[in-house]
């Protein structure tokens, strides 16, 4: 079914046969007035739809229009009283007294929109579309508040957290300095403020780190300047990827460390110079290094003194090589015995000397 | 162990096998022999424990029955057993009866690698009674004057769990062994190797040295077994230093820090 441009959605209230009802040339208009009071509300258009042929069909225009307002003014203040009265207004328009009809609906209206409150109403709705625009206002503050409140308790967490590492830090550094060698002590505090100054955390593992590394001699100091620094670069990019750096926990943080070292480090290969002088010398003998044998004979009786880090070649094949010569020139004068010689010794040996060659020593 | 489906003259050594003797064992065993005391020979692996057991076995011109001693070797295993063979139940001697009923030389090789009670089993022939009681067959096989009773074991290895019982230990004679004397393993090596005694002199040293670190972390040195072995590869074409990793290195040991300084021994000589 078709109703022209003017019909709209009105074809979901009139039912067939009430449109049928109504004289062919009366139809449009019907629709329309359908049409402009389901504006209302929808409901509203289904009664009026029922209604109105019984009124056109009167051809009244004027009770038609006077339906129609009288029906919106109700529903303006109720629509659910609108509804009603738009039922029950066709069959007051036919009684006697013409009066009635009027009555009844200032009785609704009245009895609907309430006494005496409308101004109070107006007020108080004005007052709630004042608040409501405050209100719209205020929202992004309270939500940049909110954001801001994050933000700070984030703060205090990573404060506490700082604060929490750098008492870690306070405890740690005394014994690690005791462990380290005093020539490294200066270099050391300064590297290890370096990375505290950006993460107290990460600093707390470089302290480990840098231990090991400058006791073992795996670098030199400059050596381990240059892995703080990179390391560094990492914790600025990423706190959870800088200290896996400086916890020596990342391919990276030992790709640079060999990047950095010098030579072939002697603690890389010191058991097996250990057990290759042992087999050479038949006899247990130790490996030194010569940080930690200083001042002490660079071969012994029973140990033998090497460079931390033999770096004469470019490779780790020939730097082991010349580990080996030296290992095996000392567990030379082990197995032979150099240094088995003693000055108390000197007595005994003279005496038998002459016993052995009697003519010589006369 | 089907003994009895070889005849025992089969274990009779046809040709003198090569033994250099390093102290009186050779003495030592004979008299052992003939006043038919049982043998215990001691020693690290690979030190010539068997092979001179073969000796004697050709120089006593007995037969030889080695028996491999192992955790599930039983009683039975060494004595014999009743086994079905179509509708008979026949009863089949083990390598041990056999050897005491020919008059050979029974070998219980690594004995203590053998469960307890089959220690037990050897008892009676150890002592003056020299008799094998065969339980099952409710019979007792008198050991002849010829028969020699000689087990082996190695001291060095064994933990203290697998250490032979003392009433096992105390009815032997020993012989200990140990690696020979550095000229003596070397004449050794060429001997069994066919190398010239430039090389057998370069292995021997090579073995030494390594048995240098028998306490530090080697549980064994260098047999004499694995210096022929060397020898017989190097022979046969092999590069020196291959063959000596091949044969000295790898199989002593798979801590890779220890064959690395073995390897730069091997260097020092090759």
């Amino acid at each position: 079914m078709t109703f022209g441009p003017t019909v709209g959605n009105v074809g979901i209230y009139v039912a067939r046969e009430m449109l049928a009802s109504v004289p062919e040339a009366q139809r449009q208009a019907y629709l329309r007035m359908v049409e402009g009071i389901s504006e209302l509300k929808y409901q509203l258009g289904v009664e009026v739809a029922r209604q109105l042929p019984r009124l056109l069909a009167e051809r009244d225009d004027a009770l038609v229009e006077r339906y129609l307002r009288e029906v919106t003014d109700v529903a303006t203040v109720g629509w659910k009283s609108g509804v009603e009265v738009a039922k029950q207004l066709p069959d007051l328009y036919g009684a006697p007294d013409t009066t009635l009809a009027g009555a009844y609906v200032d009785i609704v209206t009245r009895a609907t929109s309430g006494v005496g409150d409308e101004a109070d109403t107006t007020g108080l709705a004005g007052e709630l579309d004042g608040l409501e625009r405050e209100l719209r206002n205020i929202e992004p503050k309270v939500k940049r508040a909110n954001e801001l409140r994050t933000q700070l308790a984030a703060r205090d967490r990573r404060d506490e957290k700082r604060r929490k590492h750098a008492v870690e830090l306070a405890a740690a550094l005394p014994p690690i300095l005791a462990r380290l060698r005093p020539r490294f002590r200066s270099a050391y505090l300064d590297l290890v403020r370096q990375v505290a100054a950006v993460d107290p955390e990460a600093s707390l593992e470089a302290a480990d780190t840098l231990l090991d590394l400058l006791n073992s001699e795996r670098v030199s100091v400059e050596g381990a300047g240059q892995w703080v620094a990179r390391g560094l670069v990492i914790l600025e990019r990423n706190r959870e990827v800088g200290r896996g750096y400086f916890r020596m926990g990342s391919k990276y943080a030992l790709d640079v460390l060999e990047e950095l070292k010098d030579g072939l480090a002697l603690k890389d290969v010191a058991r097996i110079l250990k057990l290759f002088a042992t087999a050479l010398a038949g006899r247990d003998v130790a490996i030194r290094s010569a940080g930690e044998a200083a001042g002490s004979d660079t071969y012994g009786a029973a140990h033998i003194v090497l460079p931390t880090e033999m770096s004469v070649f470019d490779s780790d094949a020939n730097n082991f090589s010349a580990y080996k010569v030296a290992t095996a020139h000392g567990a030379g004068r082990i197995e032979f015995g150099t240094y088995g010689f003693s000055l108390d010794d000197i007595p005994g040996t003279v005496g038998d000397l002459r016993r052995r060659y009697p003519q010589e020593t006369r | 162990m089907a003994v009895e489906s070889q005849r025992v003259e089969d274990f009779r050594l046809s040709k003198e096998p090569y033994y250099l003797p390093l102290g009186n064992e050779v003495e030592l065993f004979e008299a052992a022999y003939n006043a038919r005391l049982p043998v215990m020979l001691k020693g690290p692996t690979g030190c010539g424990k068997t092979r001179f057991v073969e000796h004697m076995s050709w120089r006593l011109k007995r037969t030889l029955v080695t028996v491999a001693c192992h955790e599930d070797l039983t009683s039975s295993d060494l004595v014999g057993k009743y086994t079905l063979q179509g509708d008979e139940t026949i009863w089949q001697d083990g390598p041990l009866t056999t050897a005491v009923k020919s008059g050979g030389i029974a070998y219980l090789d690594e004995v203590v690698e053998a469960r307890k009670d089959t220690t037990v089993v050897i008892h009676p022939l150890t002592d003056d009674r020299r008799v094998l009681p065969l339980e099952k067959k409710g019979e007792i096989v008198q050991a002849p004057d010829e028969f020699q009773l000689v087990i082996s074991y190695n001291p060095g290895y064994q933990s203290v769990l697998k250490d032979l019982k003392h009433s096992t230990k105390q009815r032997f004679v020993a012989i200990e062994f140990d690696y020979p004397p550095a000229d003596l393993e070397e004449t050794i090596v060429v001997s069994e190797s066919g190398v010239d005694t430039d090389t057998a002199s370069k292995l021997v040293t090579i073995g030494r040295k390594v048995r240098n670190l028998r306490t530090h972390g080697l549980e064994e040195g260098v047999s004499t077994r694995l210096l022929v072995y060397a020898g017989q590869l190097i022979q046969a074409g092999v590069e020196p230093v291959e063959a000596c990793e091949a044969t000295i290195c790898k199989p002593i040991t798979d801590d890779l820090e220890m064959q690395r300084s073995i390897v730069e021994i091997i260097a020092t000589q090759f």
